[in-house]
């Protein structure tokens, strides 16, 4: 079938341009289906965000989308509009684990997985508990219990102090990621700064800590982010914001240019037009420099 | 009715026909910058591609890489500055328009997916659907879920930019060096 034919036949159909792993075109050889969206909690903010689920591969990615004003696509011989350029990165479920964790531990007891993993408005969550290596994962951010002599099932508690330990190599990992792409970290906006390799040696050790801490900030709710940049010893960001409580000076890190878009997405939209909300490193920069000041 | 369609969407999921994904055809993007308020057929071969064209600079040079992609040096110094930039030159509305293609990442490929409407999939045969292997019904799917399929395929685009080419510090370019990100933020860490 000739693409050129096909956009001729769907008359006003949505195209989504999309970026996805090779790999995934790979493994269509091997399944038949299983891959599929749906609509999971952003452990960040709470609300809804799409995600790419592999049945297959038993693998979870997000969608993000890039959208920028005054954009439009010509895709074959049709025009789509809006320009927006969607992608599907790998992520990793223990965020996601651990909004549900945090939330059991309210009651602060040791419970199994499967009751912890309870969501009302995203249903779909019970596909996480299918995802393999489960019981490592955990390891990461609970203390367990377990007695094999009676079930096999396991109980879990969210550690906090464990999380911040992952959380501190997640962001080690990400500032590595971020010195070896060259990505501008500083507060002040540099256009050089993207594809100048001098950049690298003027940028400060802290600034990259400070830009993956956010990174990391939008997968973690707002509390935990505090508490880790404690542990990670970032200075406050200024010192004529008002003292201990800076929790709701922070709020604005919530990206509020990706809530409008997404309203817009929405009302335009139907179903699964709804994919993903343009937050992180499309509006990280801004957002860095707001923070900085 | 209203309610109705918001209890679906909360159970809804949106299934991926894999086949499409092994058939998608090449296609060809340009990202404009502008916005166009329509979705739909354009004669884009009749009035936009031929009039495209080398950039004043001399012959084009080639694909680029997308910034992301370059993991470890400085940059190339083609990416450096506009000055000795050359490309493409068209007109779209009266307006010039210089750009350049762009690679998508190393490891991603790209694909272009459009919905299929639900009336098509309970109804006639749909033709992203009769791929022969993806028939069977999976347990996973149910009546209420919808699918999506790839119609097209891309390894790279066109981004324009008006008078100019899009500078190393475009959005588009920054949002390319995502999934490198991505990959460092997601990868497990080690145990201790």
């Amino acid at each position: 079938m000739a693409a050129g034919v096909d956009c001729g036949d769907r008359v006003g159909a949505r195209q989504h341009v999309f970026l996805v792993p090779e790999y995934l075109k790979d493994a269509s050889k091997k399944m038949k289906s299983g891959l599929m969206f749906v609509k999971l909690v952003n452990p960040c903010s709470g609300e809804g965000a799409i995600y790419l689920f592999n049945m297959c591969l038993q693998q979870l990615f997000e969608v993000k989308v890039f959208k920028e004003k005054h954009h439009s696509w010509f895709i074959n011989q049709s025009v789509q509009s809006g320009g927006l350029l969607h992608f599907a990165t790998p992520v990793d479920p223990l965020f996601l684990l651990l909004h549900y964790l945090i939330k059991a531990d309210k009651e602060g007891k040791f419970q199994p997985l499967d009751q912890v993993v309870v969501d009302n408005m995203f249903p779909n969550c019970i596909l996480l508990l299918k995802l393999p290596g489960l019981e490592k994962l955990l390891h990461h951010v609970t203390e367990e219990k377990g007695n094999p002599e009676i079930d096999n099932k396991k109980y879990y508690k969210y550690s906090k102090e464990k999380t911040l330990k992952w959380l501190g190599k997640k962001v080690n990992q990400t500032t590595a990621a971020l010195k070896t792409n060259n990505v501008n970290v500083s507060s002040r906006v540099q256009s050089t700064a993207f594809f100048s390799g001098d950049q690298v040696s003027t940028d400060k050790e802290e600034d990259y800590v400070r830009y993956a801490h956010g990174l990391i900030s939008d997968y973690i709710p707002k509390e935990l982010s505090d508490d880790l940049s404690k542990y990670l010893k970032l200075p406050e960001p200024s010192a004529s914001l008002p003292n201990p409580p800076s929790k709701k000076i922070k709020l604005s890190d919530e990206p509020v240019e990706a809530k409008e878009d997404y309203t817009k997405f929405n009302t335009k939209d139907l179903k699964t037009e709804k994919l993903g909300l343009p937050t992180g490193h499309f509006v990280m920069a801004a957002q860095r420099q707001k923070r900085g000041k | 009715m209203e309610s109705g369609v918001d209890a679906a969407i909360k159970r809804h999921r949106v299934h991926l026909r894999s086949a499409t994904l092994r058939d998608a055809p090449p296609v060809t993007l340009h990202l404009l910058p502008c916005e166009v308020a329509v979705d739909g057929p354009a004669p884009v071969g009749r009035f936009f591609t031929p009039a495209i064209r080398q950039g004043p600079e001399g012959e084009h040079r080639g694909r680029t890489t997308a910034p992301g992609s370059r993991r470890t040096g400085p940059r190339a110094p083609h990416l450096l500055g506009s000055g000795g930039r050359c490309g493409f030159e068209v007109s779209f509305r009266g307006r010039c328009l210089r750009g350049e293609e762009v690679a998508v990442p190393p490891g991603l490929v790209g694909y272009v997916m459009v919905t299929e409407e639900k009336e098509v999939s309970m109804g006639k045969p749909d033709p992203l659907r009769d791929s022969g292997t993806d028939d069977e019904e999976s347990p996973l799917e149910r009546d209420f879920d919808r699918f999506i399929g790839a119609t097209a395929s891309f390894s790279h685009f066109t981004l324009w930019g008006l008078e100019t080419v899009p500078g190393p510090d475009a959005k588009v370019r920054g949002a390319l060096t995502w999934p490198s990100l991505a990959a460092a933020i997601h990868a497990q860490v080690p145990e201790d």
